[in-house]
C-alpha cells in the first residue's frame, strides 16, 4: 500500500480511544480526563471515553455498544500492561461480533503512571495513547490460523502433578503419555510416610494414584525417559523420548510398590536403551524438586553422623516403625532430637554462603515448617520418652489443619526457641560430661536472648526445596525461569498454569514449593486446560506472521535468504497478469513472525501482520508530532 | 537522506522485544522505579524486522535516542540476534557518514527481570541526549 493510501485509509477508520483509571492506580498520576479530552481530538479518533475499570463488564461493555451501533471499527484501551489484559479486550471486541485483530493497547500504567508523575506523566500517556491510536488506524481485521490440533498429550515428569494431571486428562478422553525419568512413579511422595496434615500414609496415595494411571486406557506410561528433544508448536508437538534400560532391581513382570522409591510399572523395560518420537498436541511439564543439600559442615552436617536431614528422619522412622518409650535411630536411643527450621531455605544475601554456582534460596520452602512439626508430633506421641526441640525462625503453617499441629506441638511438650537468621544455631561435639554426643548453642529470642544450650542425641535439618534441574527442557522448549529457578508462568494470578509458549503447561513443584494438596490443584487446572485446548481437534494461532504483498514482489528472494524458520517462506512459481512469475510465499504456521524478512525486502513487499513498518512509523510520527509542531512554529 | 546530527528534541524510543524487555520495562513499573518520562518503548516481537532506514529515519524525524532491548542471546528467534547486531552495524556505518554520534544507538539485552539494567540503560541515553555530545557540530544540517 502506497503511504498516501495508508494516511488515506488511517483516516477512513473510526478509532474508539477507551482510558482507564484503573481504580486510581493511572488516574492518581495521570489526569485521564485531559487525556480523553486530547485524544478527542485526533483525526480517525471517532470516540474518547474513560472508565474506573476497563476490565470490568461495564468497562468491556462500552467497546461493545460502540462496535455494535457502527461508533467505532478500530479500538484501542488504554490501561495496564498488555500481558495482563490484551487477551481480555480482544475477546471482548470478538463477543461483540467484531474481528478482535483490530485491537491495540496502550500501556499507561506500568509503563506510565507507576513511573511518572504530574503533568509530564499526563503528556506520555496521552502522547502513547496517539500512538496507539495512529497504529489502530492501520490495523486490519485479520483471521487466525487454523491448525488442527493432535489430540493428544504428554505428561513430563510422574510426581504426583504428573500422576492426577495425566488421569485427569485422560479422563477427559485424550491419549496421555507420559514420560518419568527415574524407575518408579510418585516422586517426592513416595519419600514420605505419613503427611500432614491429614496424617494419611503416603505410600497408599500413591499405589492409588498410580494404579489409577498404570490401568487407565487412554495412558501409556515410560519410565527411565526422557524427553531429549522437541519441535513443533501448540497442537502440533514433536517429541523425541530417550528410554534407557531398567536396571535389575527395578523389573519385574507385575506393577510392584517399592518403599521409598515408588510404583514401578510392569515390565517389560527394552533390551538396550531406544528412542522414538510422539506426537502430541500439549505438554504439561510437572518436573518436580529435589531436596536441598545441606553443605559440608552446615550446621554439623557431614561431620557428625547425629547430623540427619528431614527426608532422613522421615525415613528411618517409618523404617523403624516400633513404639517404644524412646525413638531408636540406627539402634541409638535417642533421648533428645532438635530440629533446626529453614536449612536451604529463606537465605539472606551477606548472611548466608551463596552455592557454587553463586546463588542463594531467599524464598521460603512452605512445606518444612509443617513437615516438621508433623514429625515432631509424631515423635512425641509415640514415643513421649524423647524430648523434641525446634529452633526456628518463623513458623509458617499456612493452610487448613496446619496451624492445629503446631498447637499439637505445642500442648505435647515440643520446646520452641527462636533464633534471628544472623545468629543462627550452632551444632558443637557435646562435653563427655554432657552425656550426649552433641549440643546446640543458641540464642533464643523467645526468653529475651538468652544463650542456651540444647542436649541433643540426634540433629534434624529442616531441608527445604530445590527445583529439579531441567536446564535442557527449559533450552529446548523455551521456558521462563524466574530468579528462584523455579518455572515462571505467565501470570501468577492470572494465568498460573501456562507457560508462554502456547500449548505447554506446568504443574506442581517445578514452580513453586506446594504441598501436596496445591500440586493437586495445579495438576488439575493444567490439564482442563489442556484438555479444552484439544477438545475441538484444531486450535487457533494469532495471525501475526508474515504476508506478502504479490502486486510489490518482484521474486528477489531476499525475503526467503533471510527467513529464519526454514520452511516458512518460499520462491514459488504463480500466474500473475496472464504470466508465470516466481513470487515469495508464506507458511503461516511456520512463520515466526519475527520479521528478519521486512527489513530486507528491497520492494517493501512483505509485512508482518498487526505489526507492520508502517504501523511503527506511524507510532514514531505521533511520538514526535509535538517537536514537528513546535517547530512549524519556529 | 541526510539526518540532523543534533536532533531536534530529547525523545528516547525504546524498541522493547515483547517475551523479554517489553516485560522487563514492566516490571520496572511494579517495582515503581522511576525514570525519565522521555523514554517512550514500542513492542516489538523482535526488532530484526526494522530495516536501516527505520532507524535513520527515526533520527531525522527527531528521535534523539533509540535503545533496541532485545533478548539477546536468549531470543527466541534462533538466528535473529545475529542479523539484527549486523544490521545496526550497518546503521552505526551511515550514522558516521552523515557525522552523527553513533552513541544515540544501542543495542542491549534486557530480561524480563532485569531492572537494574533497564535503568542504567535509559538513564545513561537521558543524560547522552539532554546535553550535546562533544565533537558534534550544534546545529542542524537536515
Ligand atoms: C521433607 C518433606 C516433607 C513433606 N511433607 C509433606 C506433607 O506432610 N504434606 C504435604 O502435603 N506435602 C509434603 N511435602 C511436599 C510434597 O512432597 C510435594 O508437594 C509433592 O511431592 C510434589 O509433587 P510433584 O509431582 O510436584 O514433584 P515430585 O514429587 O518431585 O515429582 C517430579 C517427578 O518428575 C520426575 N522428573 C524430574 N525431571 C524429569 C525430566 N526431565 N523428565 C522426566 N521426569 C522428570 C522426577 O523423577 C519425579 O518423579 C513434603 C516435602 C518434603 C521435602
Ligand atoms: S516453611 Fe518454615 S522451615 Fe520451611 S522455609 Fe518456610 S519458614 Fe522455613
Amino acid at each position: 500500500m502506497t503511504q498516501a493510501k495508508e494516511k488515506e485509509k488511517q483516516h477512513a477508520t473510526k478509532v474508539g480511544v477507551y482510558i482507564c483509571h484503573c481504580g486510581g492506580n493511572i488516574s492518581d498520576h495521570v489526569d485521564v480526563e485531559a487525556v480523553r479530552r486530547r485524544l478527542e481530538k485526533v483525526p480517525g479518533v471517532a470516540v474518547a471515553r474513560t472508565n474506573m475499570f476497563m476490565c470490568s463488564d461495564p468497562g468491556q461493555e462500552l467497546i461493545a455498544e460502540d462496535l455494535k451501533n457502527g461508533v467505532v471499527d478500530r479500538v484501542v484501551v488504554a490501561s495496564c500492561a498488555p500481558s495482563l489484559h490484551e487477551t481480555t479486550f480482544r475477546n471482548a471486541i470478538r463477543r461483540a461480533g467484531a474481528n478482535p485483530y483490530i485491537y491495540e493497547h496502550a500501556n499507561i500504567r506500568e509503563q506510565v503512571s507507576w513511573v511518572h508523575h504530574g503533568a509530564a506523566a499526563t503528556e506520555k500517556a496521552a502522547t502513547l495513547v496517539e500512538a496507539a491510536a495512529a497504529k489502530a488506524g492501520l490495523l486490519r481485521p485479520l483471521t487466525p490460523i487454523r491448525v488442527t490440533a493432535a489430540r493428544h498429550a504428554t505428561v513430563i515428569g510422574g510426581g504426583v502433578a504428573g500422576l492426577s494431571a495425566a488421569r485427569d486428562l485422560a479422563d477427559r478422553g485424550i491419549p496421555v503419555t507420559l514420560v518419568e525419568k527415574s524407575p518408579c512413579l510418585g516422586g517426592q511422595l513416595a519419600r514420605l510416610d505419613r503427611i500432614a496434615p491429614t496424617g494419611e500414609r503416603a505410600p497408599e496415595l500413591v499405589r492409588a494414584l498410580a494404579d489409577a494411571v498404570l490401568n487407565h486406557p487412554h495412558i501409556t506410561v515410560f519410565t527411565d525417559a526422557q524427553v531429549i528433544a522437541t519441535d513443533g508448536y501448540i497442537g502440533n508437538f514433536k517429541l523425541t523420548v530417550r528410554q534407557e534400560v531398567a536396571s535389575e532391581a527395578f523389573t519385574g513382570t507385575e506393577a510392584c510398590y517399592i518403599p521409598f522409591s515408588g510404583m514401578r510399572p510392569a515390565g517389560p523395560s527394552p533390551s538396550e536403551p531406544r528412542e522414538f518420537n510422539l506426537e502430541t498436541g500439549a505438554i504439561v511439564v510437572a518436573t518436580g524438586f529435589r531436596s536441598y543439600e545441606p553443605r559440608q559442615g552446615e550446621y554439623g552436617f557431614g561431620d557428625f553422623a547425629s547430623v540427619i536431614t528431614l527426608p532422613t528422619l522421615i525415613r528411618k522412622m517409618a523404617e523403624q516403625d516400633t513404639e517404644g518409650s524412646f525413638l531408636e535411630i540406627d539402634g541409638r536411643r535417642i533421648r533428645s532430637v532438635a530440629m533446626i527450621h529453614c536449612v536451604g531455605s529463606r537465605q539472606i544475601p551477606g548472611i548466608h554462603p551463596e552455592d557454587a554456582s553463586g546463588r542463594l534460596n531467599e524464598y521460603c520452602s512452605r512445606t518444612c515448617c509443617t513437615a516438621t512439626l508433623n514429625a515432631a508430633c509424631r515423635i512425641r506421641e509415640t514415643h513421649p520418652g524423647t524430648r523434641v526441640y525446634e529452633l526456628y525462625r518463623d513458623i509458617r503453617t499456612y493452610g487448613r489443619g496446619q496451624e492445629e499441629l503446631y498447637e499439637q506441638a505445642a500442648r505435647d511438650g515440643v520446646v520452641f526457641l527462636r533464633f534471628e537468621p544472623d545468629q543462627a544455631p550452632e551444632v558443637v561435639r557435646a562435653d563427655p560430661t554432657d552425656g550426649y554426643p552433641l549440643k546446640i548453642r543458641v540464642t533464643d529470642t523467645l526468653t529475651f536472648s538468652e544463650n542456651l544450650e540444647v542436649p541433643a542425641d540426634l540433629v534434624v535439618l529442616s531441608t527445604g526445596m530445590e527445583p529439579n534441574d531441567v536446564s535442557d527442557l527449559v533450552e529446548m522448549m523455551k521456558l521462563p525461569v524466574g530468579v528462584d529457578r523455579f518455572l515462571l508462568e505467565v501470570h501468577p494470578k492470572l494465568r498460573p498454569v501456562e507457560m508462554p509458549v502456547g500449548g505447554i503447561f506446568v504443574a506442581g513443584t517445578c514452580q513453586a514449593p506446594f504441598d501436596v494438596g496445591e500440586t493437586c490443584n495445579a495438576a488439575g487446572a493444567a490439564a482442563v486446560k489442556a484438555a479444552s485446548l484439544l477438545a475441538e481437534g484444531h486450535v487457533e494461532l494469532d495471525p501475526f506472521v508474515a504476508e506478502v504483498d504479490a502486486e510489490r514482489c518482484k521474486g528477489s528472494g531476499a525475503c526467503v535468504e533471510a527467513c529464519l524458520n526454514p520452511g516458512a517462506l518460499a520462491l514459488v512459481e504463480m500466474q500473475i497478469g496472464g504470466q508465470t512469475v516466481r513470487r515469495a510465499q508464506v507458511t503461516p504456521a511456520l512463520c515466526l513472525g519475527c520479521g528478519a524478512c521486512v527489513a530486507v525486502c528491497p520492494e517493501n513487499a512483505i509485512d508482518v501482520c498487526g505489526m507492520t513498518l508502517s504501523q511503527y512509523e506511524a507510532m514514531v510520527d505521533a511520538i514526535v508530532a509535538d517537536q514537528v509542531a513546535a517547530d512549524a512554529l519556529r | 537522506m541526510t539526518v540532523p546530527s543534533q536532533a531536534k528534541g530529547n525523545k528516547i524510543l525504546v524498541l522493547a522485544t515483547e517475551s523479554c524487555a517489553y516485560p522487563g520495562a514492566d516490571s520496572v513499573g511494579q517495582a515503581h522505579s522511576t525514570y525519565p518520562t522521555n523514554v517512550y518503548i514500542l513492542r516489538v516481537k523482535a526488532p530484526v524486522l526494522f530495516p536501516e532506514r527505520f532507524y535513520l529515519d527515526c533520527f531525522r524525524k527527531g528521535i534523539a535516542g533509540i535503545i533496541v532491548m532485545s533478548c539477546g542471546e536468549e531470543c527466541p528467534y534462533d538466528g535473529a540476534y545475529h542479523a539484527l547486531a549486523r544490521r545496526l552495524d550497518r546503521v552505526y556505518q551511515a550514522m558516521k557518514a552523515q557525522g552523527m554520534d553513533i552513541r544515540r544507538l544501542r543495542l542491549t539485552a534486557i530480561c524480563t527481570v532485569c531492572n537494574r539494567a533497564f535503568l542504567n540503560e535509559v538513564n545513561q541515553m537521558n543524560e547522552l541526549v539532554q546535553k550535546p555530545a562533544a565533537g558534534e557540530p550544534g546545529q542542524e544540517n537536515g
